[in-house]
C-alpha cells in the first residue's frame, strides 16, 4: 500500500497510482465493466471533492475506498470453501457452514490466522500476489467461471446439515478452549425478548459443543421479516413502504437470551 | 431472494432482487463468508482471534494480515481525523463497562493484559499508541491495550459483501440496522429507507430514499451505552468541553455515505463529537447526516435528502 497523501495529488493521479500499485503488487483484478465503473465511482468521489470548493477530506474517502479493494483482492479462504461446496454440490441447497478451526494444509498462508501467539518475526513477506483475486461472480449463471478452486475441496467441510429453514447459522467459532462445561448432545430451544419482539433459537449440541444455532421463530417487528409463518399481528411493519429500517438493532441481545435459554437446558 | 443469519453478534439479512439461482446463491454465499471471516479475525470475544492475538504482544512488531492492517489503519485514520472522538483502544474500557458479552455463548470475556493491567485503565492510552509500518505491514503496541473493530469491522464486512453482489446492481444488506443499498428496490424505485426513532421503539422518526449508498446509526438507545468517549472516559452524554460551538449530546447520529465503513466509523465519531462537531466531520468527509439531540432536535445536513 502506497504512501499516499491524496489532499495533494489530484484524482487522476490518485487513480493511477492505485493501479499502478495493483498492477505491480500483481493482484489488479480483471478490468470487467461493474470493476471499472467501481474505479471511475472512486474517481468521481474525489474529484467531486475538489470541484465543489468545499473542504472534504478525500484522503479518508479514497482511503476506505482503497482498504476494500486491498481487502477483496487478498481474498480469503472462506470465498473459496463457499465456492468449492457449491461446485461439489449439484443441489442448490445451502448447508449450515461448519466451522472448521483448523484447515489443514489450507493454500493461502498469508491469512490465516497465526496458531499460536502471532510471532513477530516475519518471513519474506509473503504478497498475496500468488493468489489471483477471488473474482466477482458473473451473472452469468454457470459454476464454470467461479474462481479457480486451488487445492482439493475438503470434504470434511461437507456436514451437509440439512438446514430447511433459510436461517441456517454458521456454529459459533467455539471458543472451545475456555468454555469448562460440556452440553448434552441434543436440540434445544429457548425464547429470548427485546422491545421489538420475540426471538426463538434453537441450538443444536453435537459432541458436548455447539453445532449450529439457528433462529427458530422469529417475532420481531423488523429486520427478520424473512420468515413467513409469522403472525400476522407481530410482524405488521410500522411503514408498509419502508423496505428496510437503520438503527441500532437489539434483536440480537434476544438472539443470546434465547440461546442462553436454550443452552440452560442443555446442562 | 432474501437470506438471514446471525453474525457479528446481529441478524444480517442480504436480499437480492433476483429469483433464487446457483449465481445468486454462490453470491449470497461469499458475502456472508465475509462477515463469518471478518467476525473471525477482528472480534474481541475470542482470545484466539488474530485482533486478541495482536493486544496480547506490546511493544514488538506483529504483522497482520492484510484485513486487519487496512482496517486498522483506516480506524486509526478517522481516529485522527476526528481528534481521538473516535478511537479504536476503546476496547478495555467497554469489557470494564460490561461490554464483554460474547454473544452466542453468553460468555463472559476478560483479556488479561498483564503484566500491569491497570495501566491500560488510564485515559491517555490513545490510539496515539498504534504504529503501522505500511511497508512490512505490521502493528506495534506501545502500551498494552485492548483493542476494539466494532465500529469498522461490520462496516467493512458490508462494503465486502457489497462488492461480491456488485454484479446484480440491485440488492440490499441489513447488518443490524447498518445498512447498504445496491441500485433499487423490487418495486423499480430507490430504496426507502427508515430511520429508527431513538425515543420511541418500532417508530420511524424519518424515510429516506437511497441509492448505491451505506446508512448507519450509532446511538445508545438500543444496546446500551456501548459508545465510549476515550478522551475523556465518559459515555457521551455530557457536553465536551473542548467543542468550539457547545457540544449538543445525542441520542442518535445517522450518516449515509458511499461506503458502509466509512458511515459505520463517522456515525460513531458523530455521536461522540455532539451535534455541531458531528454535522461538520460527517461534511468534511463529503457524506450526509442526521442527528437526533437529547431533546429530540433534529440536525441534518443540506444534502441529505438528495444523497440518492
Amino acid at each position: 500500500m502506497p504512501r499516499v497523501n491524496c489532499r495533494k495529488l489530484g484524482a487522476q493521479a490518485f487513480y493511477r497510482i492505485i493501479t499502478r500499485w495493483e498492477q505491480r503488487a500483481g493482484f489488479a483484478p480483471p478490468v470487467t465493466a461493474q470493476n471499472r465503473s467501481a474505479r471511475l465511482h472512486l474517481l468521481a468521489v474525489t474529484e467531486s471533492g475538489s470541484n465543489k470548493g468545499k473542504k472534504v477530506a478525500n484522503h479518508l474517502v479514497a482511503l476506505s475506498s482503497a482498504a476494500v479493494m486491498a481487502v477483496y483482492a487478498a481474498g480469503y479462504t472462506r470465498t473459496r470453501a463457499a465456492a468449492d461446496r457449491l461446485e461439489l454440490q449439484s443441489a442448490g441447497r445451502r448447508p449450515a457452514m461448519p466451522e472448521v478451526p483448523e484447515k489443514p494444509g489450507d493454500a493461502s498462508p498469508v491469512l490465516e490466522p497465526a496458531p499460536g501467539p502471532t510471532v513477530a518475526t516475519l518471513p519474506t513477506l509473503p504478497k498475496p500476489a500468488v493468489r489471483p483475486p477471488a473474482t466477482p461472480a458473473e451473472p452469468a449463471d454457470s459454476a464454470g467461471t467461479l474462481p479457480p478452486p486451488l487445492p482439493p475441496p475438503e470434504p470434511a467441510t461437507m456436514v451437509a446439515a440439512p438446514a430447511p429453514e433459510p436461517l441456517a447459522v454458521a456454529a459459533p467459532a467455539a471458543p472451545a478452549a475456555a468454555v469448562a462445561t460440556v452440553w448434552k448432545d441434543g436440540t434445544y430451544t429457548g425464547w429470548g425478548t427485546s422491545r421489538h419482539g420475540d426471538i426463538q433459537a434453537s441450538v443444536v449440541i453435537e459432541g458436548g459443543r455447539i453445532a449450529s444455532a439457528t433462529i427458530a421463530q422469529c417475532l420481531t417487528r423488523y429486520s427478520c421479516s424473512v420468515i413467513e409463518k409469522l403472525p400476522p399481528e407481530v410482524s405488521v411493519r410500522q411503514s408498509p413502504e419502508v423496505d428496510y429500517v437503520s438503527g441500532a438493532t437489539q434483536s440480537a441481545n434476544a438472539f443470546y437470551y434465547a440461546v442462553v435459554e436454550a443452552l440452560g437446558k442443555a446442562k | 431472494m432474501k437470506v438471514s443469519e446471525v453474525v457479528m453478534g446481529t441478524i444480517v439479512t442480504i436480499q437480492v432482487v433476483r429469483r433464487r439461482s446457483k449465481a445468486v446463491q454462490a453470491a449470497t454465499d461469499r458475502a456472508f463468508g465475509w462477515f463469518y471471516e471478518i467476525e473471525e479475525r477482528c472480534t474481541r470475544f475470542d482470545p484466539q482471534s488474530e485482533l486478541m492475538q495482536l493486544c496480547a504482544q506490546t511493544g514488538v512488531p506483529v504483522v497482520v494480515s492484510t484485513m486487519l492492517f487496512e482496517a486498522l489503519q483506516f480506524a486509526l485514520m478517522m481516529a485522527q481525523e476526528s481528534g481521538g472522538a473516535f478511537d479504536p483502544t476503546v476496547g478495555r474500557r467497554m469489557e470494564a463497562n460490561g461490554f464483554s458479552r460474547e454473544h452466542r455463548t453468553g460468555q463472559i470475556i476478560c483479556t488479561p493484559v498483564s503484566p500491569e493491567a491497570d495501566v491500560s485503565y488510564l485515559p491517555d492510552v490513545s490510539y496515539l499508541d498504534i504504529q503501522l509500518d505500511p511497508e512490512r505491514r505490521t502493528v506495534t503496541l506501545r502500551r498494552p491495550l485492548v483493542l476494539d473493530l466494532g465500529a469498522v469491522a461490520k462496516g467493512l464486512a458490508i462494503d465486502m459483501a457489497v462488492r461480491e453482489l456488485a454484479p446484480f446492481r440491485d440488492f440490499a444488506i441489513d447488518a443490524g440496522g447498518d445498512l447498504y443499498m445496491g441500485g433499487s428496490n423490487p418495486r423499480g424505485e430507490p430504496w426507502q429507507v427508515g430511520i429508527a426513532h431513538p425515543r420511541r421503539p418500532g417508530q420511524l422518526m424519518d424515510e429516506l430514499r437511497i441509492s448505491n449508498k451505506a446508512v448507519c446509526t450509532s446511538g445508545h438507545y438500543e444496546r446500551g451505552p456501548h459508545i465510549e468517549d476515550q478522551r475523556t472516559g465518559a459515555v457521551p452524554n455530557a457536553p465536551l468541553v473542548s467543542a468550539a460551538l457547545p457540544a449538543v449530546a445525542l441520542l442518535s447520529a445517522t450518516v449515509v455515505a458511499d461506503g458502509a465503513m466509512l458511515a459505520d466509523a463517522l456515525a460513531t465519531a458523530a455521536f461522540v463529537l455532539g451535534a455541531n462537531e458531528g454535522l461538520r466531520l460527517v461534511r468534511r468527509m463529503g457524506a450526509e447526516g442526521l442527528m437526533v439531540a437529547t431533546n429530540l432536535v433534529r440536525y441534518e445536513t443540506h444534502g441529505l435528502r438528495h444523497a440518492a
